[in-house]
């Protein structure tokens, strides 16, 4: 095992260092020294100079249709109806459509933006207007061809339920900046999502580092009000109450697990009093409102509403701020579906990066755009389905785009062959994608491990993978 | 400096434990330099390794000529290793080198004669004596004199015993999961007979709640669950697995028996309903009903689930390292896993139907009814108008409808005789002639089933009927085979097509008797099959279990005789191809239409009536009665009683595949799907004893392996997760890993007596839970001393009683018990309890959590309805399992968000409403003090009865000056200012460390 972090959990060291009962008693004068900001998700040192210090992840449920979006391929135009040469296609396996199906070219004009001349879909405007923040990856591949499993790819390193998630290997490797909100906080909007609670869970470790969804109804963090009847006093009182007998007992058993009872009272305490504060959006201007097209409480302007939100997370010290926004699988009339998701995100994704910028917030901030693969060049129709002009899961080619703490603003990476099929310059894979956002905050992607069943765990798999230089500044 | 000596103490303990002598060990100083250094290209891996030498097989190694035992000097690898010439050099330029205190030792060992050691974890268990000990008044049984002359190894010395409040509450919520009421208490702590302890155990150990709390550990580990993961995570019906584990753990089944139920029960001879149902425990692993997904890779997956589950549970090995590559520490190789998996991977993975008496009772009696109405159906029908009785008229008006319905349908039916195949061939699943013609279709589906069959036809036929038909082997009955994503039992036919030699045939028309597709707007029209569109076709969705029929008309008569070839393409995004059909044909010269009469009463009216008996007569009349249109209405009730009969539950069982058609199983390069390499023969690991030669190597034979003489892993990898439960941590800590790299246990011969024991006293698990609970070891006081804090934080040396927080479900369940609203029912569906709807909101299709009502919104946690993607939340906040993984060892976090969820969730609210309500009998005084002892057994101290006392008063005084609502706290209209702040001592003390901790 490797020891990635100078300082760690008091439960990792137990496992990880020194040999047999040694490391028992080398634990227990650690823990005697333990303190309040000894918590598991206290910030620890990184591997190397962190340029971000925390990451948005704008997560486009469904898989956008890359070629509608930033790769634009004319000879789709040209070569519509006709079937790709079963060459180009290889042994793809799809999810609904049969590889001989044929062509449809791009549904939207495209253009060069801004100083680095990115070319945007005109289904863009917004991003357009700071197309020289954002660093385009056209050549993104991934493993899986479903969502649910693709979803999981891209969170936790494998399509399979049960891995840590990103932001669980965050918060367990350089733990969070904020003591009165969890490290890890996912809000979602639009459609349902595929990959389930496994896509922020911890899997193998420790529980604690699990991502808190936050809610679209009631409580935005489960519980997190006082019950009915209970005023700000009674709360008080009732905890002052529990700190007491729970220090009694302390003195009684000696047990230093009620230390720590005591203290997850006290920031569950805090956490209540911050929660109120977080969600009250009064204190935003009528222009930054209107910069996000957000509306409070408004469920038709939800993901602006979450962009928002994610600012004034980020501001109070969150590391990984997941914003899901689903409802872009658009297996048929993919022209209405991108035109409609276009509406609702568009102009908050461009929001986010100016606010951000405005606050000097950007700087540290990584913010991270896609989907769980691309979408086919080929037509999906089927009359049982009742779908047209729309297109399948895409696999071997899609785009993200990356801004903030570590990116190179306007880079452009990667290429597609003439059909957008296959990648055909600089192929990024998913794992080289999460080696880059660890990257970006100070962590060798090899060096953030963990032990469970044998075997040294990370993020990224057991294959070679890198951080992508050239999208790095 | 004090501290420095403890921890050098320590250090020396755990060292003298390992080191028994001073020469070179094997285990200990050689392998893990073999195994860093050498394995990796002259190990198990064999498509790593080099020059076809391993170093891990001391046999091969001599053959090899790697070393001469006793001869360093003579040997290669000494040579190779000291060498000075880069190219000869080993480890090569750019691996990891030896250090020169590595390059010592490998040669002292070829000198004391390369001998090498099975892995202590490989060999046998040997029953050890038992140590002698200097306090001989301490042990009350043989664990403490292992436990004893270890601390007094250490000099250290055991705990006081624990008061008796605090044994009462531990071994109350160690073996029935559930703390005692105070009553329960007191009758144990007053009890003055020498064996109060005893007779208390063995109460429990007879409780039907034991059952309850030792099913949940192990269904941690069979990853259970009632829904199907992935995406769609739709429910599945597999509750009576879990009861049938309740039921096994009360009835103390010996551990080899409920192991090979569990694994093999379809193969035991005249498998039980009960054994078939125990096979549920491989069939929890996911199923992803994604649309679009390729079933048999996720198939593989719940494969690799089963391989590495199955080692962790039986085994205690991480075989899971095996998928990708060969174990680079352990003797499992790459071809080891893929054969351990090829004992598990024959089975089909049927529904079970549970024929639940009480629901066969009810069928019965509904059936009846039904019987008796449709006898009577007759007296309902219109008379005729004339002379005569209302009777006479009446019946002559049924027999007169009959005759003319008789006339009616054998003018439309044509005479249809049944082709068989001569020759079937698919894509993968396999086609079987059944003895009436028609095809059965078993083995593994995609979702693009290809079948062709060939006819020889001595007739000029000019049309076929294609016959869906039901079966009991089938999904939901059938006829397609359809398993996810679709509706159980669906199928869908893109294409039908005909040949005859190169020449397509023409068809000229098609007809059904029904026509539904599962999903999807589009429409299943017969003609959909002709139209060389895959994506349109036919399907009966919603009939499941029902026979239709398809008849497609020729455009002209087939010249006879000839060999036709009817291909069938099965195409949609979820498997969906037919399970059992029969293919007819008819020389009829009208055009033949799709009927819905039965078929075999199609066959009879193309009989002359004469021809018929009585009970075909019958039968016709019986088909007459249930489709005449004037008596719709009389009908109906008959139609409504159907749909009330109530459905017998079914659960997810395996079904070893046919002797004919096993499934094949491959190893897979780098663990990948769609890498299938050679393939392999099913086998346990090479290193261990093998299989008996004389019975087929497969899933039973497995399973008697794994709790066989031959596995010497099984009994200490049983024991110590019985051990584990009581102590909070196993004699082996990793207790998924008995492997070379495991830590070495603390008590290693203590786990082999246990290992031994177990098995001597028949594999009883409740006598190895009443050994434990019987020791002086676990009835120690768990007071962790300013000593023992600094010697042996984590009490590994078992010099205190164990104190840790209590599993998810036992919170939840011991506060149900303190506030008596726990149900006491066993067993059936699992419920809903309360949980804030935006706990499911979140999980795909927005799902609903209807709270279940009545005593089920109080039942105990293990019967909680788990989803997988949406956990419910007050379990998964207390480390609570998702069902994704087989978890041997929880979690045990300590966090804000459990704060949260016992202050302020309405679930914790309404118990902390009912204590209070419990409490309102008591006399004034006594109440805090019984609101207390309901939740921590133990009466107060001045102390805390004290601080009770002044936030009662102060909480009371707030409450009547309105500053608080005492209505909304106390729940109820009828709340007053006093009772509301009994809510409030009991939420608070709901919320004390030591009412979700075991002590």
């Amino acid at each position: 095992m490797q020891i990635p972090f100078h300082t760690q959990t008091r439960r990792h060291f137990f496992r990880d260092c020194g040999v047999g009962v040694g490391k028992i008693a080398l634990a227990s004068l650690l823990a005697r020294t333990a303190t309040a900001s000894d918590t598991p998700t206290a910030p620890k040192p990184t591997h190397f100079a962190a340029k971000a210090k925390r990451i948005i992840y704008l997560f486009m449920a469904g898989a956008p249709s890359q070629l509608e979006l930033f790769d634009y391929k004319p000879k789709l135009t040209e070569l519509e109806g006709r079937p790709i040469p079963p060459s180009v296609v290889k042994g793809q396996r799809y999810a609904f459509i049969q590889p001989d199906a044929a062509v449809l070219g791009p549904r939207f004009k495209f253009a060069k933006h801004g100083e680095s001349g990115a070319e945007l879909s005109e289904i863009l405007p917004q991003l357009a207007k700071v197309v020289d923040e954002i660093a385009i990856v056209r050549s993104v591949h991934t493993d899986k061809f479903n969502h649910s499993p693709a979803q999981l790819f891209l969170n936790t390193g494998s399509g399979i339920p049960g891995r840590p998630s990103m932001g669980s290997w965050l918060s367990y490797g350089i733990g969070s900046d904020a003591d009165d909100l969890p490290s890890f906080v996912v809000l979602k909007s639009g459609g349902s999502l595929s990959g389930g609670a496994s896509m922020w869970g911890s899997g193998f470790l420790p529980s604690t580092h699990q991502g808190v969804p936050f809610r679209s109804q009631g409580d935005p963090i489960l519980n997190v009000s006082n019950p009915r009847g209970y005023d700000e006093r009674a709360q008080r009182d009732s905890l002052d109450l529990i700190r007491k007998l729970n220090e009694e007992r302390l003195d009684v058993v000696g047990d230093p697990e009620i230390t720590t009872r005591i203290n997850a009272y006290e920031m569950a305490y805090r956490m209540q009093s911050r929660a109120p504060e977080l969600m009250d959006f009064s204190s935003e201007t009528a222009e930054t409102l209107a910069l996000y097209g957000a509306t409070p409480g408004d469920g038709k302007h939800a993901f602006a509403n979450n962009c928002l939100l994610a600012r004034r997370l980020a501001e109070r010290g969150v590391r990984f701020i997941q914003v899901y926004h689903s409802g872009w699988d658009h297996h048929s009339n993919v022209e209405g579906g991108v035109r409609g998701q276009c509406g609702q995100t568009d102009q908050a994704c461009a929001a986010l990066l100016q606010d951000l910028r405005q606050r000097g917030l950007l700087d540290d901030t990584l913010v991270v755009w896609g989907g769980e693969f691309g979408r086919t060049p080929m037509v999906e129709a089927s009359a049982a389905l009742g779908r047209t002009k729309g297109r399948d899961h895409h696999p071997q080619a899609y785009t993200m785009w990356f801004a903030g703490g570590g990116i190179r603003p306007g880079a452009s990476l990667g290429a597609t062959d003439e059909l957008g099929f296959h990648v055909v310059d600089k192929p990024v894979h998913v794992h080289d994608v999460q080696a880059t956002m660890l990257h970006c905050l100070g962590i060798d992607h090899e060096r953030l491990t963990f032990r469970f069943n044998g075997l040294n765990f990370r993020l990224t798999g057991v294959e070679e993978h890198h951080p992508v230089q050239e999208l790095l500044a | 400096m004090p501290r420095l000596f403890c921890l050098f103490v320590i250090l020396a303990g755990a060292c003298s434990q390992a080191r028994a002598a001073d020469s070179v060990n094997f285990n200990r100083d050689v392998r893990p330099i073999l195994a860093t250094k050498c394995f990796a290209c002259h190990g198990p891996d064999e498509e790593q390794r080099e020059a076809e030498l391993r170093l891990d097989v001391r046999k091969s190694a001599i053959t090899k000529e790697a070393f001469v035992p006793g001869k360093p000097g003579e040997s290669e690898l000494v040579r190779r290793i000291l060498s000075d010439d880069a190219d000869e050099r080993m480890p090569p330029e750019g691996s990891d080198q030896l250090s020169d205190k590595e390059k010592t030792l490998l040669r002292e060992w070829i000198a004391a004669g390369a001998t090498y050691e099975q892995h202590w974890a490989f060999i046998p268990p040997q029953q050890p004596d038992l140590p002698t000990v200097t306090d001989a008044d301490w042990p009350k049984n043989a664990i403490d004199h292992f436990v004893l002359a270890r601390l007094e190894a250490e000099g250290m010395q055991p705990s006081p015993a624990a008061d008796r409040y605090t044994l009462c509450r531990r071994v109350y919520l160690d073996l029935i999961g559930l703390p005692p009421t105070s009553e329960e208490a007191d009758s144990f702590v007053n009890d003055k007979d020498p064996q109060a302890y005893e007779k208390l155990v063995d109460r429990l150990l007879k409780s039907q709640q034991y059952g309850e709390r030792w099913a949940r550990l192990w269904l941690d580990l069979a990853r259970y669950s009632d829904t199907n993961g992935y995406e769609k995570d739709r429910p599945r019906s597999i509750w009576p697995y879990r009861d049938w584990v309740i039921r096994a753990l009360n009835d103390d089944m010996p551990f080899d028996r409920f192991t090979i139920e569990q694994l093999a029960g379809d193969m035991l001879p005249d498998a039980t309903t009960d054994q078939r149902i125990a096979t549920g425990f491989h069939r929890n692993t996911m199923l992803n009903e994604e649309g679009g997904i390729d079933p048999l890779e996720y198939r593989f997956h719940a494969m690799v689930d089963r391989v590495a589950t199955t080692g962790t549970v039986w085994m205690g090995l991480t075989t899971g390292c095996g998928q990708c590559h060969s174990h680079k520490y352990d003797p499992i190789s790459q071809t080891d896993y893929y054969r351990l998996m090829a004992l598990l991977n024959n089975a089909d993975e049927p529904d079970l139907v549970v024929p639940d008496p009480a629901i066969l009772e009810g069928r019965r009696k509904i059936e009846e009814q039904i019987a008796a109405l449709e006898a009577a159906l007759p007296n309902q029908f219109p008379p005729l108008k004339g002379e005569g009785t209302v009777e006479e008229l009446r019946a002559a008006a049924v027999e007169h409808a009959f005759s003319k319905w008789i006339e009616q349908e054998r003018k439309a039916t044509v005479a249809w005789s049944v082709l068989r195949p001569h020759h079937m061939a698919t894509n993968l699943p396999k086609l079987e002639t059944l003895a009436d013609g028609s095809i059965f279709s078993t083995g593994d589906i995609t979702k693009r089933d290809v079948f062709t069959l060939r006819f020889k036809i001595e007739e000029p036929i000019t049309a076929i009927r294609l016959e869906t038909l039901p079966d009991d082997r089938l999904p939901a009955r059938g006829p397609g085979r359809a398993f996810y994503e679709g509706r159980k039992g669906n199928f869908f036919l893109s294409e039908l097509k005909g040949r005859i030699g190169d020449s397509p045939i023409k068809f000229a028309d098609a007809s059904h008797t029904f026509g539904k597709i599962a999903i999807g707007s589009g429409n299943a029209n017969a003609t959909n099959v002709l139209d060389g569109e895959g994506s349109t076709g036919w399907s009966t969705a919603t009939r499941e279990g029902e026979s239709h029929r398809l008849v497609l008309n020729l455009a002209e008569p087939l010249p006879a005789p000839c060999e036709l070839e009817i291909e069938m393409l099965f195409e949609r995004h979820f498997a969906a191809s037919l399970g059992l059909f029969r293919i007819s044909a008819t020389t009829a010269s009208d055009a033949a239409k799709a009927s819905q009469t039965p078929v075999d009463l199609q066959q009879l009216l193309t009989l002359s009536p004469d021809t018929w008996d009585e009970v075909q007569r019958q039968t016709l009349r019986q088909q007459f009665l249930r489709t005449v249109p004037e008596l719709a209405d009389a009908r109906k009730e008959i139609d409504k009683l159907r749909k009330a009969l109530p459905a017998l539950p079914t659960t997810m069982v395996m079904l070893e595949r046919p002797a004919d058609n096993p499934r094949k199983t491959f190893r897979h390069h780098r663990g990948e799907f769609l890498s299938p390499r050679e393939e392999v023969t099913p086998a346990v690991l090479e290193t261990l004893p093998q299989l008996d030669g004389d019975q087929p190597a497969d899933r039973l034979a497995f399973a008697r392996w794994l709790v066989s003489e031959k596995n010497p892993l099984i009994g200490r990898v049983a024991v110590n997760r019985a051990w584990r439960a009581f102590f909070g941590s196993g004699l082996m800590r990793t207790s998924g890993d008995f492997g070379t790299q495991s830590d070495p246990s603390t008590h290693p011969v203590l786990l082999d007596w246990l290992a031994c024991e177990f098995v001597a006293r028949g594999w009883s698990m409740k006598k190895l839970h009443r050994l434990i609970v019987m020791s002086a070891t676990y009835q120690q006081s768990s007071r962790i001393t300013p000593e023992l804090l600094q010697r042996d934080p984590e009490n590994r040396l078992l010099a205190r009683g164990p104190r840790y927080r209590i599993d998810a479900e036992l919170v939840r369940d011991s506060m149900l018990k303190a506030s008596g609203l726990l149900s006491a029912k066993i067993g059936g569906p699992s419920v809903y309890p309360p949980q804030p709807a935006s706990v499911t909101a979140l999980a795909y299709g927005n799902t609903k959590w209807d709270v279940s009502p009545g005593e089920d919104r109080y039942r105990r946690s293990l019967y909680t309805f788990s989803k997988r993607t949406a956990p419910f939340a007050a379990y998964s906040v207390f480390d609570g399992p998702t069902g994704e993984n087989c978890v041997p060892r929880r979690d045990r976090s300590n966090t804000p968000l459990q704060a949260l969820t016992l202050l302020n969730d309405e679930m914790y609210l309404e118990m902390a409403q009912a204590i209070a309500k419990l409490s309102a009998d008591v006399n004034r005084d006594e109440r805090a003090s019984f609101i207390f002892r309901r939740l921590l057994t133990r009466p107060p101290s001045g102390a805390e009865s004290k601080a009770l006392a002044t936030f009662q008063r102060a909480q009371q005084q707030r409450l009547g000056a309105a500053e608080l609502d005492a209505e909304l706290i106390g729940g109820n209209d009828a709340a007053t200012p006093e009772s509301a702040s009994w809510v409030m001592v009991a939420r608070a003390v709901m919320n004390l460390d030591e009412v979700i901790t075991k002590q």
